[in-house]
């Protein structure tokens, strides 16, 4: 049954996403706009980058666009719940769906389902018009290595986000930590630059977020075409990230849950 | 083994504080409003197969009852049992027995339609596709809701809406559903008919037990079986209309002067 439910999901919210024709069409031609702008400011730089981008083939373009096609991913997690749950507070449709047996917490998980499935899909249009338009070598012989990878992400920023929404249940808005976290995440992550750039004690605080790992085990896969053996240690410390975080995310939605109730504020926004 | 009845409370009670902010999670730093009373100590008991009218005036605690009920809102204090489950300590169960129809017209996905709304949340109530899609069409026959079923939710007219919020809360069988004033947005034609559809179908035929909230005094009196008046979060009277009329030692009260000596 929780597949069937989670199906349930995400049909509903592709239906709903097939219902707005045109924002596809848009969000298309947005991507393709960002990556041309990176292309340009790739070739202003030319080989400058190459010192910190050995590892992953010292060119500077296919290293960003790993990297923007990543965040995307990055946002659908750390974003999606809160906003989900906030949208449905605003629809009414909450009060609704936890009136039903399904269990609250399964519910935060599967309302960023489809988000995921939308990110995967643009991460894969990004790789694609990387090859394809702007003539990039990616290396693709291990794709179930890629999709570890991205998995052990969605749980550990899903998780994240689902902590942010549990301030949503409760405060209604004004979630201050999903911004100082995206923040964090965007400028140490490794995202647009390479972590060796940042000073030693950015660099120390950049281990501590699971996107500077999912990103060196995505790159050293996509463009250094290593194996498993050599990016165990990112697989490793994202599982580890993966394991604490969720039942600590599930565990405090359900806390505002309670809170909310009985604060008698659920359906409100 | 009898049934257990449809709903017991026991000195359910509800306060609620002022609006969330930080504020409130640092301990005697700012100075608070006092607690709203919003129910206070209401003991009732709801049979099953009953028509349970809620009457009372807006502000009354009548939603924040049915809300607790209903497992949305949890009690400061008291108890109470529906179908025989806790609704604190088994919520699930509780959830698994209930449905709730509101007044609201919000709650449903503006950009689906009725069919793929329902197939939606029958999903969540853990039914399997066969049977929604049985179910689905048992009920749109029901309801009557022809071509409209298969049209997005944003062109539906207010009384269709609500005849789909009706089919929703028959999705999972419930056996006690809540209807806080559904009645409330429908016109005197449309009210009337769910009204019926309510007595003669769900309550009638179906056996169900109706817990229902209006502030509409005739539409109590003309189609519930008790009547519990509510004012200031308490019960002030309980009864059939005429126990009630009996109370006040006048039979020929009308529900005006009832009401009016009791809230």
């Amino acid at each position: 049954m929780p597949f069937k439910k989670a199906g349930a999901f995400i049909r509903r919210d592709f239906l709903i996403e097939l219902s707005y024709k045109s924002a596809f069409l848009m969000s298309l031609g947005g991507m393709f706009m960002s990556v041309l702008t990176f292309f340009f400011i790739a070739k202003l730089f030319g080989k400058a980058a190459a010192p910190y981008l050995q590892e992953y083939g010292g060119d500077y373009f296919p290293f960003v666009l790993i990297g923007i096609a990543f965040s995307s991913f990055l946002g659908a997690g750390l974003g999606t719940t809160s906003s989900a749950i906030r949208q449905e507070q605003m629809l009414g449709t909450l009060e609704a769906m936890l009136i039903t047996p399904t269990r609250a917490s399964a519910i935060a998980v599967y309302l960023s389902l489809w988000n995921f499935i939308y990110s995967s899909f643009n991460v894969l249009i990004y790789l694609l018009m990387g090859k394809f338009v702007f003539g990039l070598a990616f290396s693709i012989s291990r794709p179930w290595l890629i999709l570890a990878i991205l998995l052990l992400s969605i749980v550990s920023f899903s998780s994240i986000g689902i902590i942010f929404s549990s301030f949503i249940l409760i405060f209604k808005r004004g979630n201050p930590l999903n911004w100082i976290i995206s923040s964090s995440f965007e400028l140490l992550g490794g995202i647009y630059y390479p972590i060796a750039i940042l000073p030693g004690p950015l660099q120390t605080i950049s281990q501590l977020l699971p996107v500077t790992h999912a990103l060196k085990a995505l790159r050293s896969v996509l463009l250094g075409g290593q194996t498993f053996a050599q990016v165990r240690t990112e697989i490793m410390v994202l599982l580890a990230f993966s394991v604490v975080l969720f039942p600590l995310a599930i565990v405090a939605f359900e806390y505002a849950l309670k809170w909310a109730k009985k604060d008698g504020s659920l359906g409100r926004y | 083994m009898s049934e257990p009845a449809a709903v017991v409370t026991r000195d359910l009670t509800k306060y609620f504080t002022a609006a969330t902010d930080l504020r409130n999670f640092i301990p005697r730093a700012f100075k608070r409003k006092p607690p709203v009373k919003a129910v206070d100590g209401v003991n009732l008991r709801v049979e099953q197969g009953e028509i349970f009218g809620l009457l009372g005036p807006n502000g009354a605690g009548k939603t924040t009852l049915i809300k607790m009920l209903c497992t949305m809102i949890i009690p400061t204090s008291g108890e109470a049992h529906v179908d025989g489950h806790d609704i604190v300590r088994n919520g699930g169960s509780v959830r698994k027995s209930i449905g709730l129809v509101t007044g609201e017209e919000r709650s449903f996905y503006w950009r689906l339609s009725g069919k793929e709304n329902l197939r939606f949340f029958g999903t969540l109530y853990g039914l399997e596709a066969r049977e929604i899609k049985k179910k689905i069409d048992e009920l749109v026959d029901l309801l009557e809701m022809g071509e409209y079923a298969d049209r997005r939710f944003d062109e539906y007219s207010t009384g269709m809406k609500q005849h789909l919020a009706v089919a929703r809360c028959l999705l999972n069988d419930a056996r006690i559903l809540f209807m806080d004033e559904p009645t409330k947005s429908l016109d005197f034609h449309s009210a009337r008919k769910l009204r019926r559809f309510i007595k003669e179908r769900i309550v009638g035929q179906e056996r169900k037990t109706v817990i229902f909230t209006t502030h509409n005094l005739q539409e109590a009196a003309d189609f519930v079986d008790r009547i519990a008046l509510m004012d200031k979060g308490r019960i002030k009277a309980l009864g059939t209309v005429r126990e009630l009329k009996e109370k006040i030692k006048n039979p020929e009260a009308t529900m005006d002067e009832i009401f009016e000596h009791f809230i």
